[in-house]
């Protein structure tokens, strides 16, 4: 599936994948210090094992803590 | 883990590049990059990296992951000081118009930034007696955005009753901040009596015994920002990260609030013997209100501790401890100067949680930018002095104040 993270297109060999596996995917050590956001709409740290990310997403990710893992 | 433990080793993730089992001090204003590209994500968010220590620095990071991993934050950030913490909070959920609810009960910077500063922005507050809670009831309007107050309030030692506070705050949809400088989060837990932001001045304990000035935000996570309309837009944005994104991304980037790298550090050191000295502290401050109470020259005293004290209940309720500071009145202001600098061991200074025991009379000092009827209304007479206790032998400091207090 392809999907946008962070503006750049990135393509998987999954139909749909986790929150969390693409954040770990893309080397984000530490979950708890970025704000999700898939097509737009907020992904809360709760639901990021449970919320899948399907082909043709646009998911972003936000460090709150300026830097630091 | 206990929370003793979790003191030491909240650092078990080790960041350090070299695996320094203590963090090191990035001294570093500017930090470079290999591309535009991997530039331009830094400075979007997009990358954990960083690039100017005004915006974040590894060595503050780490005292904020160290303080979110022992207190279950949300998002925790630094400050250059407490009073930095408390006016980023604020300058962060109010604007022009809005007001704030809290008690006359603090400490006298902490009004005068009320009072003064941010009054000129178009900010009000209003002022109840919070022993009172259908009277902060009764003081919300459509433009309240927050209840605020200290957990022991500084110089009155008073505590309230914070449950009852804060499901009044919750039942209007409003933030409650509170400033837990005092007690810190290893004596009053404000996640579970549900406070949503707590503010501390790391000056006082976290310091290692007031080493050096800092402070802390600490956002729990739990309250809806779509209720706040200064906020609205980020909460949109960044849902529960509504506050610490416009806090680290604009109003603290703003204000150059940060606080030094060599400070964070002090900070991380301290937080590993906290415990320690909270209680040796704590402890010392208990025994030493007792031991006064019988002095034929001492009138009244006051600490939360105490069973005579008004707020005895609240404080048992809510606290592990009593805190580091107590206030004896004597009979008149001369007295009291008399008394003062009659001292030996006690040293006659400003501060907090120092590890030396500090003396000071609120009335000429903190508050002397009060007028005499003001400064009975915030609660400090002229008669009171106020001591931060330290962790010397409380022998010691008895001996120093009744021999303090046979020349008065």
């Amino acid at each position: 599936m392809k999907v946008i993270v962070n503006g750049e297109r990135k393509e998987y060999e999954f139909d749909k994948i986790s929150v969390l596996d693409l954040l770990r995917l893309n080397n984000v050590k530490n979950p708890d210090v970025v704000v999700v956001q898939i097509n737009g709409n907020v992904c809360e740290k709760e639901f990021y094992s449970s919320t899948f990310v399907k082909d043709g997403d646009e998911v972003d990710f936000i460090y709150f803590v300026g830097g630091g893992q | 883990m206990k929370v003793d433990t979790l003191l030491v080793h909240s650092d078990r993730v080790n960041n350090d590049f070299y695996r320094s089992l203590r963090f090191p001090i990035y001294e570093s204003v500017a930090f470079e990059f290999e591309s535009s590209k991997d530039m331009e994500n830094a400075f979007m968010g997009r990358s954990p990296s960083y690039f100017y220590s005004r915006i974040s620095n590894p060595t503050i990071s780490e005292l904020e992951r160290i303080v979110s991993s022992v207190t279950g934050a949300y998002g925790v950030v630094a400050t250059s000081s407490g009073m930095s913490a408390i006016s980023n909070v604020i300058m962060t959920i109010a604007g022009y118009g809005a007001n704030i609810i809290t008690s006359p009960f603090l400490f006298g910077n902490t009004y005068s930034l009320f009072e003064k500063t941010l009054k000129n922005f178009g900010l009000n507050v209003k002022y109840v007696d919070f022993s009172n809670v259908n009277e902060v009831e009764k003081a919300i309007d459509e433009k309240t955005v927050a209840i605020f107050f200290e957990v022991i309030t500084n110089p009155q030692l008073a505590v309230f009753d914070i449950e009852n506070i804060c499901k009044i705050a919750k039942k209007y949809n409003l933030l409650t901040i509170a400033d837990n400088t005092l007690p810190t989060f290893l004596l009053f837990s404000s996640k579970d009596w549900g406070v949503d932001i707590e503010v501390i001045s790391s000056t006082k304990a976290l310091s290692g015994g007031a080493t050096s000035v800092g402070g802390l935000i600490i956002d729990y996570g739990t309250y809806d920002w779509s209720n706040n309309k200064f906020l609205k837009d980020y909460c949109d944005k960044y849902g529960r990260g509504a506050f610490i994104m416009r806090l680290k991304r604009e109003v603290y980037r703003n204000l150059g609030a940060c606080i030094s790298p060599f400070t964070a550090y002090l900070n991380i050191l301290g937080i590993e013997t906290l415990s320690l000295r909270i209680n040796k502290i704590c402890d010392n401050a208990f025994n030493l209100a007792n031991m006064l109470i019988e002095h034929p020259k001492v009138k009244n005293v006051n600490y939360p501790g105490l069973v005579s004290s008004k707020y005895y209940v609240n404080a048992k309720k809510y606290l592990k401890k009593y805190g580091p500071v107590l206030t004896i009145e004597l009979d008149s202001k001369e007295s009291c100067f008399r008394f003062i600098d009659n001292l030996k061991l006690i040293r006659r200074a400003t501060n907090i949680y120092d590890n030396k025991t500090l003396v000071i009379h609120p009335s000429s000092t903190i508050f002397s930018e009060y007028t005499e009827n003001k400064k009975l209304e915030l609660g400090v007479s002229d008669n009171m002095i106020r001591f931060s206790i330290g962790i010397e032998d409380v022998e010691d400091l008895y001996q120093d104040i009744i021999h303090a207090l046979e020349e008065v």
